[in-house]
């Protein structure tokens, strides 16, 4: 079966288990990425179902409100990217 | 979660802690093991069980209960006094021989339906409340998160690749899988093992275990990516007068050809003899010579190295 490379709104809804609305209200805020064609709708490449379920998982987890949420998320990615690098600099070191 | 673990101690605090303390032990607990901070396989346990402690403790009614009755507070109709409980499960227990109990024992309370949260019997039970109380409402379910455990290989099983059983154990836990290692995977590769992380709440899917190839060090083998370095001694004579000479690999045995006038440190290349590559060109493999001398000289050994000492004008120290 070949994936369709991207996920409609609705689409993306019924894998993530959100509200359409709650879904447009992430996209506003920053915390998932979507592309908006011309004819105004939402896009969704499938790596964004992870993004979301980190989010639900901040969310219950910290009770953190979304503006938290997208500071956490982006510093988060920072020290994975961080701590890879270090690690690709020790293997050099070896 | 074990039985017998107590949620004072899971979080770390004493018995009389104010709820203040248990907030911030909590709160110290799910930054350090919350799933998505901390990629350890054992991490969502110990966040779990934090957070199943502290939605009983950081409620005073529920503390209380807990306080009184245990861990199977909930099971305890509201308005029993801890007392009568206490006799009461005494009671039970040394029955057997006591003969006729005093009628206060637990058959002695009724379950009435409205008794028992169902909610939170289930939200124990399943381990899906995913932090706070009532956090999660409007959510539904809940993905779980990737994890990622490292797993140490040899040079061999990293060349040759093939299936290999890995355990990892997390808090008393083991798991053991079956894990195809590709071969030519190098140092810093990781092997996605999908829906083996952490698990998702109420039906959703569950996250990815990554796992994080180390190529342990080896006395023979040093590995830069796909390059496989080798130590080459040779003997004085066949570094200056060129020689062949039979060669360990990960692979098998390897002629390698060694030119005349090779000093130590020169890199003899065998092009595509290091590690494969699943996705393109072989690594390549280096044999780097070493010149060795014996440590005692024989006579007729001496007698020779001094000649040629007389001989030859070679001075390794000039030019460069």
């Amino acid at each position: 079966m070949v994936r369709a490379a991207r996920l409609s709104l609705e689409e993306f809804a019924v894998l993530s288990g959100l509200h359409p609305d709650l879904i447009r209200r992430l996209v506003a805020l920053g915390l998932i990425e979507a592309y908006r064609d011309p004819a105004g709708q939402l896009w969704f490449s499938r790596g964004e179902l992870a993004a979301v379920a980190r989010v639900q998982r901040l969310r219950a987890g910290f009770a953190l409100n979304y503006a938290a949420i997208g500071l956490v998320t982006d510093l988060l990615d920072r020290i994975a990217v961080l701590e890879a690098a270090l690690r690709g600099a020790q293997r050099r070191g070896r | 979660m074990a039985d017998g673990d107590d949620f004072y101690q899971i979080l770390g605090v004493p018995r009389d802690a104010s709820q203040e303390d248990i907030q911030r032990a909590y709160r110290k607990l799910a930054r350090t093991y919350h799933p998505d901070v901390n990629h350890d396989p054992g991490a969502e346990d110990r966040f779990k069980e934090a957070s199943e402690a502290y939605d009983v403790l950081s409620d005073p009614e529920t503390r209380r209960r807990y306080d009184a009755f245990g861990r199977d507070f909930r099971q305890v109709p509201e308005g029993v006094d801890p007392e009568t409980w206490r006799r009461a499960q005494a009671g039970a227990g040394a029955r057997a021989g006591a003969g006729a109990g005093a009628g206060a024992g637990p058959g002695g309370f009724s379950f009435s339906e409205g008794d028992i949260d169902l909610d939170d019997l289930l939200g124990g039970l399943f381990g899906s409340r995913f932090g706070g109380r009532g956090s999660r409402r409007g959510w539904g379910p809940i993905p779980g998160a990737d994890q990622e455990a490292e797993i140490e290989l040899t040079v061999e099983e990293a060349y040759r690749g093939g299936r290999r059983s890995v355990t990892l154990s997390s808090d008393g836990t083991r798991r053991s899988f079956d894990v195809t290692i590709p071969a030519g995977v190098t140092d810093g590769q990781r092997i996605r093992l999908a829906g083996q992380g952490g698990r998702g709440s109420d039906g959703a899917r569950n996250g990815d275990l990554y796992l994080l190839v180390r190529i342990a060090p080896h006395p023979r083998y040093r590995l830069d990516g796909r390059d496989l370095f080798v130590e080459l001694r040779l003997a004085p004579w066949e570094a200056a007068l060129g020689t062949s000479v039979a060669l360990d690999t990960p692979g098998g045995e390897v002629k390698v050809k060694v030119p005349g006038g090779t000093s130590s440190g020169r890199r003899i290349r065998l092009a595509g003899r290091g590690l494969p590559n699943p996705k393109g060109k072989a690594g390549d493999l280096y044999a780097e010579a070493r010149i060795m001398v014996p440590s005692r000289l024989s006579r007729a050994e001496r007698r020779l190295f001094e000649q040629l000492a007389a001989e030859s004008n070679f001075d390794p120290r000039k030019q460069r």
